[in-house]
């Protein structure tokens, strides 16, 4: 496996870049729509190569924490960060559920100009993972963008047959 | 710009109920699509699922299998590969719950063993479909961020 296994999102968004910029890159708006709808406090964002972004998402009594590393920030072009699994003091920690989920990955998100629209590609990779955390990755994003192709098919013939 | 530590989202309007279907549910997009589909306790081991499911002949001999099920010999005849190949690769999806064989007959056929093939499928599934939740939210500010920029270009 050397060639970054990565997985990728393409979206249209009805409106200008640099709304689209701004949507991803201030902490009120982030918070807003990244993430699952639950209650978000962003601890520290410091928006500049080598700044952080500490994320928290509370669930009742439980919170998630994720640790955010900036990288490159051209405006309202491109932004890449790495994205870490941390425990409440913010410290790497791999994912309870799934060891072998990569402890970090690289996000790249591109903003393309379309007048009043926006394309964005969204672009996501192991980090310095492991074998077995590239191939953890590999099983999801092959699937994820469509490459499994068969997997759905056998899906649909499972429930088929079950349902029979 | 640097962000005042602590600093808390206040419950803005205009939340979408998107995910109101997992509501109660904790935490991560992974942690959260698991108990989503009532495996948190007694999760198949993701890892090697989709480990096993990473390697082209191993899917497809999930799908010979899916039709039903199929001894060594069977299911090496169509892939021109060796019946030891095939029975490692039988191995790896037995380690990962998705096949098991059966012990009492000597052709030991291989089963498919739908159930964890089919909580790797929705987790993958949910997995897509909660980054698409995200950018719908992302779609309804913007629409929201342009109207207050046109208001604020009409009103000056």
């Amino acid at each position: 496996m050397s060639e970054k296994p990565e997985f990728v999102m393409e979206r249209e968004f009805d409106a200008p870049r640099e709304l689209v910029w701004r949507a991803w890159t201030e902490p009120e708006f982030l918070a807003r729509w990244y993430g699952p709808n639950v209650e978000t406090v962003i601890h520290e964002f410091d928006l500049k190569p080598g700044g952080q972004w500490l994320h928290e998402m509370k669930m009742g009594e439980n919170s998630h924490f994720v640790k955010i590393e900036f990288q490159e920030i051209q405006p309202p072009e491109r932004i890449s960060w790495l994205e870490s699994g941390v425990d409440s003091n913010w410290n790497n920690a791999p994912n309870p559920m799934m060891p072998d989920w990569p402890g970090t990955l690289s996000t790249t998100v591109t903003f393309e100009d379309a007048g009043e629209k926006t394309n964005m590609r969204f672009v996501w990779a192991p980090h310095e993972a492991t074998d077995a955390q590239v191939a953890a990755f590999v099983g999801a994003k092959d699937n994820l963008g469509g490459g499994w192709g068969s997997g759905f098919g056998i899906m649909d013939e499972i429930l088929a047959e079950l349902q029979a | 710009m640097t962000w005042r530590p602590g600093w808390r989202i206040p419950d803005l309007p205009g939340r979408l109920p998107l995910l109101s279907a997992f509501d109660g549910l904790f935490f991560s997009y992974y942690h959260m699509v698991m108990e989503h589909i009532g495996y948190i306790s007694t999760a198949p081991n993701l890892d090697a699922i989709f480990a096993a499911l990473a390697d082209s002949t191993r899917r497809a001999i999930l799908t010979r299998l899916s039709h039903g099920q199929a001894s060594v010999n069977e299911i090496a005849e169509p892939f021109e590969i060796s019946q030891p190949a095939v029975s490692k690769h039988l191995k790896v999806l037995e380690r990962a719950g998705l096949v098991e064989r059966e012990i009492d007959e000597q052709r030991r056929p291989a089963k498919l063993k739908a159930d964890n093939l089919a909580a790797a499928v929705a987790w993958l599934t949910d997995f897509r479909e909660l980054w698409n939740s995200s950018f719908d939210q992302l779609d309804v500010l913007l629409s929201e961020m342009k109207q207050i920029n046109q208001q604020g270009e009409h009103g000056e």
